[in-house]
């Protein structure tokens, strides 16, 4: 008899909503993160979206240390000069108030608690070693010499799965699999958030910004508020950032907070925590196989997230591959089958949701994402449009079409090469 | 068979915390709580001493209820027994109530052959504490100590002094306290720590202990806090360069022993 129905390694999104759905259907669970309290070193730069944490945790909205609800949505462009944004507020987020704001280092220790009052025996500051594997099985983990046995091994251990690559369940990283995400949580007093960004006690603001202003490298960044404090940071490529020698991500994290139309925003704020944090952006190509005898694989661990430049998917995907992960082996308990074949219905159950369905959908979409123009040549495109078209200077107006072919011409872009960009994001975005 | 006990608390992590400017109390918001660096190297100690002469080890921390996972990290580490003194009646004790609330716990559970405990606290540095629970309990004493033998019923102890350090043989019952960095602690194992987990800590209130209300808490603190000053940070001038001739601190430094 093993020790556990299951062992769950890393208490993140995906590991403790895994943890939570077996142990609330009698599975014993044994929860293990490295940290202490459970999950307080992990990084977010994305909002929350509650849908999938519903199914688990019906009241998670009374109940979790959320930040702010996103009422306001904003996307847009920097140059070096101009933003260019799209701010979009709607009654539909105040009504639905879905989105959320959280600060992982208090939502994941909440997370795993509610593990832990589900029934998981849930045990933080340990670093697990290895696998046990036994016949070509996972049959447990190994710590300081220990051997602890489950029927089934849940790898929810992040972006970086050193366990499953010593185990040869997945290969390991490659530069084009992953995106550098640096980020500062800035302190600034509630008053003060309210006043600058037009908010209530309780709504927030998100916004995705493309960076136009750096030439070699494709940077997103991120900004929004929380109760007390505000979150940005900057996100790129790692095969770029190793391409152009770039080794000080900082220099551009500051470059965005320098940025004439972010600074104003920051200013009087102190930053009070940074940290960095490896993003999976390799889409559908980086899935590794995601489950054999024993074991299944979860969240970042399996790669799953998405960034299209503006919209960065990763915490809601860990929640629901946790929950259908902890699915499955609650339905492989009933069997007492815990082979690889019966553990393919956990990819079944992700083929039909979202989750793989949108990396299917989108499975262009680095085309799109690694397409210098989009990063450079474009923003600086509509900032001369709208210099053009907005900026009365006692000369005669131009068409769009005209503007359009000087911009390009100054640029030293072909209409085929524009043309075909267009059809590309058009298609793939 | 040795009954060891081990005296800990549970502190915000030092490099969270700073001090509000404005209310001059220290804010611990952003700060994790961990086990007092030197606790842990007092509770290496005792799991060495287990280790090597036999005996069972019962940590013991007065603090708030979320202290037991400081308990539990340490029963990871080899402690038998983790014992939270925890009672709204304790809070807002300084040194003196505090070794005495100890000492008497010590006393409850039926006394200890040694009592291990930090040189000092992180978060306050007196270093008051061991010393205090020895005299409350009469027994003997050896502070700042880095390493420990038994022999013979005897504890022969090795204690930094300034410039030197000091080898001197103690009774039984005693207490010890031992350095930061004195030893290099071991990691709880997962094993350990699941078992701790199940076990769980003994919580002890003062329904139990019955102490003089008098004694213990802020009402037993002899401490009043007048004013609290913070010091500016020294202001950097990184155009200018802290030392100007490199090689004649180097030179300096080889010459006075430092470096070699």
């Amino acid at each position: 008899m093993p020790d556990y129905d299951a062992i769950v390694v890393g208490a993140g999104n995906a590991g403790s909503a895994a943890a939570i759905t077996m142990a609330s259907k009698g599975l014993s669970v044994l929860l293990v993160d490295r940290s202490d309290p459970p999950g307080a070193k992990n990084l977010s730069g994305g909002v929350l979206w509650g849908n999938d944490l519903a199914r688990i945790l019906p009241k998670w909205q009374s109940e979790a240390p959320l930040e702010r609800y996103i009422q306001n949505k904003k996307i847009g462009f920097l140059t070096d000069d101009s933003s260019i944004i799209i701010d979009f507020k709607t009654k539909i987020f105040e009504e639905n108030k879905v989105g959320y704001t959280v600060l992982r280092s208090k939502f994941d220790p909440w997370l795993a608690k509610k593990a832990k009052e589900a029934g998981a025996m849930v045990i933080p500051g340990i670093t697990v070693e290895s696998l046990a594997k036994k016949d070509g099985k996972i049959v447990g983990v190994v710590e300081s010499g220990d051997t602890i046995t489950a029927s089934v091994v849940i790898l929810a251990e992040g972006i970086n799965p050193r366990l499953a690559i010593e185990a040869g369940l997945r290969e390991p990283l490659q530069d084009w699999e992953v995106s550098v995400g640096v980020k500062e949580i800035i302190k600034m007093s509630p008053q003060k958030i309210e006043d600058r960004f037009n908010l209530t006690s309780t709504s927030g603001m998100a916004s995705e910004y493309i960076m136009g202003n750096l030439k070699e490298l494709n940077v997103g960044a991120f900004f929004y508020t929380n109760k007390d404090s505000i979150s940005l940071g900057i996100v790129s490529p790692m095969e770029q950032l190793r391409a152009n020698g770039v080794t000080h991500t900082y220099d551009i994290i500051e470059q965005f907070k320098e940025h004439p139309s972010i600074a104003p925003l920051i200013e009087g704020g102190t930053v009070a925590e940074y940290g960095a944090h490896m993003i999976p952006e390799g889409g559908l190509e980086m899935i590794p196989k995601l489950y054999g005898d024993g074991y299944m694989i979860v969240g970042d661990a399996a790669g799953f997230g998405f960034s299209n430049g503006l919209v960065l998917q990763g915490m809601n995907y860990a929640f629901l591959s946790g929950i259908l992960a902890g699915e499955t082996a609650v339905e492989a308990k009933g069997r007492n089958d815990f082979s690889e074949n019966f553990l393919a219905l956990y990819k079944q159950k992700l083929e039909g949701s979202y989750v793989l369905k949108d990396l299917k959908t989108f499975k262009d979409i680095r085309k799109v994402t690694n397409n210098k123009n989009m990063y450079t040549v474009y923003p600086k495109m509509l900032e001369s449009i709208l210099l053009e078209m907005l900026w009365e200077r006692g000369q005669p107006k131009k068409k769009v079409r005209d503007i359009l072919s000087s911009c390009a011409a100054d640029l030293n872009l072909s209409k085929l090469k524009t043309a075909t960009d267009f059809y590309y994001i058009y298609r793939r975005m | 068979m040795l009954k060891i006990a081990v005296m800990i608390k549970q502190v915000p992590d030092s490099q969270d915390i700073s001090i509000d400017p404005v209310t001059k109390t220290l804010n611990r918001s952003m700060a994790r709580n961990v086990v007092n660096p030197p606790d842990v190297n007092a509770t290496e100690a005792a799991v060495q001493l287990k280790d090597k002469y036999g005996g069972e080890i019962t940590a013991i921390t007065m603090g708030p209820p979320m202290a037991d996972t400081a308990l539990l990290q340490l029963m990871g580490m080899g402690v038998d027994n983790g014992i939270l003194v925890t009672d709204r009646v304790f809070a807002g004790a300084d040194t003196w109530p505090t070794a005495f609330t100890l000492a008497s716990v010590a006393d409850y559970l039926g006394g200890f052959d040694v009592i291990f405990c930090g040189e000092e606290t992180t978060d306050s540095s007196t270093g008051h504490v061991g010393p205090g629970i020895a005299e409350f309990l009469g027994c003997e004493q050896a502070t700042y100590v880095h390493k420990v033998e038994y022999e013979d019923g005897f504890f022969v102890v090795t204690r930094d002094i300034e410039g030197a350090e000091e080898t001197i043989k103690i009774g039984k019952p005693a207490v010890i306290t031992i350095t930061l960095n004195a030893n290099e602690p071991r990691n709880p194992t997962l094993k350990r720590k699941i078992a701790a987990y199940k076990k769980g800590v003994r919580v002890v209130t003062n329904k139990e202990l019955q102490l003089d209300p008098a004694c213990i808490g802020l009402k037993g603190s002899p401490t009043i806090v007048k004013d609290m000053k913070t010091v500016p940070d020294p202001v950097k001038n990184p155009s200018k360069l802290g030392v100007e001739d490199m090689e004649k601190l180097v030179s300096v430094l080889i010459e006075k022993g430092v470096v070699k």
